[in-house]
């Protein structure tokens, strides 16, 4: 036995690429379980990155690193992780139509990624009907809708009314972002979750599963 | 092969020209010739007949010719090195290297528990003391407070430099009564130098000296400054002319007559002993006509000091200026609108040591949050004045390409690099509104509050040596028992 899974939560903490992957390799070689590489390695760290971000002893681009480790070593496990149903699920994002804004809408899709969640990103510019499909393709337990604009706002609860329309609106959790965005408007529209920053969103999604 | 290519490694500033420098330098030499001022201390005043070309009238004052002047200003040293009590926390004196650290002997202060408007103690400045040790923007440490609860008036400046080095391990810059006072703190720094040869090459502090504008040298000024060229102590002779009142009200008279006032020190020092580390002062400032006070807050010290900066390089001469001070009865909106503009003029002028940083009330109240929020008004105005490189890393043109348009920066290697460049606040707040609802929507001030506690809470600077600290008491002693 010689994989320490606090090595590997440790080389996700400091944002180790490389050496995260070849220790999650190393462990799944050993028979180490893909539950445990997830519950007692990486998420572990992930955890740790998340709370240090929270009490600001890391930086975006250092947490960034961090969660590009996770899903990088993630990556190696992840059809085994598919057939456990271990892995934190799905998530598919996007950036509403008239919306060209990108970088908020990323950023909340890398710490999703970070965090163990398989996204969907769809991009910038996207119709409300994408949004609707992609759930009935994917099967996501969360669905991230951003919006930068007061313009472009609206289209938000348009989404959430799209997918009642199509009857699946029960079936994943809705969370919204950006600027002009605030809790009060998420209520209105029958969002789940408000998002205020990239750092929160995670956060916020776990509390909204947890309390079921 | 690029040709022809010059660099800005900072922000370039400066308020005068070399043609007005030279205006402002004739006149202050006409102003010695024809003026003169007057010098109360005999010792001074032989050195000026016996010694020199000056003429000495039967009042006290004393004219001097140009060229004496000119022959002083060349034997000054144009580099001082500080060092702090442990031989550490070097502070370099250079032309256009900026130093900062607070002002000294404020008579009053804010009771931390009771709020209450207060005489400051010896207990004061130790705190003082200890946040300067701590904070990493301050360079050097000037009492802030006043020790008024010393056992005798007369010692308060021996009791002070021991509260000051009890809990602060950085260069200082001391006031004293007199030259006996002097004297006196001189000592004690040989204690921790290891003697006065030592002191002479690595002085642990300076000698804070000031004439009274207009052109007058009092008894116990001259005192010091004489005792200072002795021992090759470090010293500024600082006017602190306030215009409309003990200066011409026009920014350039004023500059002129304070000039007239350094450059007889400049003289005199040279007579007493060619090469002292002596430094030239200013707190160049307005009285406020409204309310008849000596301002630190008005922008016509900013651009005073910024332009006496301008003239102390160009006479090869070290600056001690001003800046990080304001008027304001209380930290709020006008300190920080104050203390901000005068220390970042105060930053580009390339002024060697900046004090008074963190007085508020005019320099009668001192505030231990104000050095705090002080700190972090610094380390903005210091990252501005690091100025922008340019070459081929910088310009990232490999970067941008590889992302290209609709790219993003976050998650490269060069943001990972270069972010770490960018100032970093600690009391700054650009959280979104939700986090810092959540946070306890705290203001500037709340913040500075906290950290303030927490400092003196947890930094518990390096201590001095037993024997040491029982020889630099003794010192002390002694002289409480002189002045019984």
């Amino acid at each position: 036995m010689g994989v320490d899974l606090s090595k590997l939560s440790e080389s996700v903490v400091k944002g180790q690429i490389d050496e995260a992957r070849q220790l999650t390799e190393a462990a799944v070689e050993e028979g180490v379980s893909v539950e445990d590489i997830m519950n007692q390695g990486l998420v572990v760290g992930m955890e740790t990155v998340g709370q240090k971000w929270k009490n600001d002893e890391m930086f975006m681009p250092e947490v960034i690193r961090s969660a590009k480790a996770m899903s990088n070593a993630m990556d190696s496990i992840r059809s085994e992780l598919e057939k456990t149903a271990s892995g934190m699920g799905t998530m598919v994002i996007g950036t509403v139509a008239g919306d060209l804004h990108d970088i908020g809408k990323d950023l909340a899709a890398m710490m999703f990624e970070g965090a163990g969640y398989k996204v969907v990103n769809l991009g910038i510019d996207q119709p409300n009907d994408a949004f609707v499909e992609a759930v009935k393709e994917h099967k996501p337990k969360l669905l991230g809708i951003s919006a930068l604009l007061t313009t472009t706002m609206p289209r938000m609860g348009e989404i959430i009314n799209g997918l009642k329309e199509a009857g699946i609106r029960d079936e994943v959790a809705v969370i919204i972002g950006g600027a002009p965005v605030t809790d009060d408007f998420a209520k209105e529209i029958g969002a789940d979750i408000y998002a205020p920053n990239a750092r929160a969103g995670v956060e916020r999604a776990e509390e909204y599963f947890k309390a079921g | 092969m690029k040709m022809n290519y010059s660099v800005n490694q900072s922000p370039q500033f400066r308020v005068l020209t070399d043609d007005q420098i030279e205006e402002i330098y004739y006149t202050a030499l006409d102003v010695l010739e024809e003026v003169g001022a007057f010098v109360y201390h005999e010792e001074a005043l032989e050195l000026f007949k016996k010694h020199s070309d000056a003429v000495v009238t039967s009042d006290d004052r004393v004219r001097i010719p140009i060229s004496m002047v000119e022959q002083a200003l060349h034997t000054y040293p144009r580099k001082i090195t500080l060092r702090g009590r442990n031989g550490e926390r070097t502070t370099r004196l250079q032309k256009d290297t900026v130093s900062f650290g607070t002002g000294s002997d404020l008579p009053f202060c804010y009771d931390r528990e009771t709020g209450e408007r207060r005489a400051t103690t010896y207990e004061d400045v130790k705190l003082a003391g200890r946040i300067v040790d701590y904070l990493p923007n301050y360079d050097f440490f000037m009492s802030h407070g006043i020790v008024r609860d010393a056992p005798n008036p007369q010692t308060y400046d021996r009791h002070q430099f021991l509260a000051m080095l009890e809990q602060c391990t950085k260069p200082m810059v001391l006031t004293s009564v007199d030259g006996e006072g002097l004297e006196d703190l001189w000592r004690m720094a040989c204690v921790l130098t290891g003697g006065p040869d030592e002191f002479r090459l690595n002085p642990m502090f300076v000698a804070y000296i000031e004439p009274i504008s207009p052109l007058k040298n009092d008894r116990t000024a001259i005192e010091k400054l004489l005792f200072a060229a002795e021992k090759g102590i470090p010293a500024m002779y600082t006017p602190c002319p306030s215009a409309g009142a003990t200066a011409p009200a026009s920014m350039a008279g004023m500059l002129v007559q304070s000039l007239a006032e350094t450059l007889l020190a400049v003289v005199l020092c040279h007579l007493k002993k060619p090469g002292m580390p002596l430094i030239m002062g200013g707190v160049t400032t307005i009285l406020d006509m409204k309310k008849s006070t000596y301002s630190y807050g008005a922008p016509e010290l900013s651009l005073a000091s910024a332009a006496n900066t301008d003239i102390a390089k160009w006479l090869g001469l070290l600056m001690f200026s001003t800046g990080g001070c304001t008027d304001a009865k209380v930290l709020d909106e006008q300190a920080g609108a104050e203390m901000m503009t005068n220390l970042f003029y105060a930053n580009l002028s390339g002024a060697n040591l900046v004090h008074d940083v963190g007085y508020i009330d005019s320099g009668t109240n001192a505030s231990l949050e104000s050095l705090v929020l002080n700190d972090e008004m610094i380390g903005m105005s210091r990252q501005f004045c690091k100025g922008i490189r340019v070459d081929e890393e910088n310009l990232a043109l490999d970067l941008i390409e590889k992302q290209g348009p609709g790219g993003e920066y976050v998650t490269t290697d060069h943001t990972f690099q270069h972010w770490k460049e960018w100032f970093l606040p600690t009391l700054q707040d650009r959280s979104d509104y939700e986090t810092w609802v959540s946070n306890g929507s705290k203001s500037m001030n709340d913040r500075t509050l906290e950290r303030t506690q927490e400092i003196i809470d947890n930094h518990r600077p390096e201590g001095i040596p037993k024997h040491q600290m029982k020889a630099i008491k003794k010192i002390v002693e002694d002289a409480d028992h002189r002045h019984s």
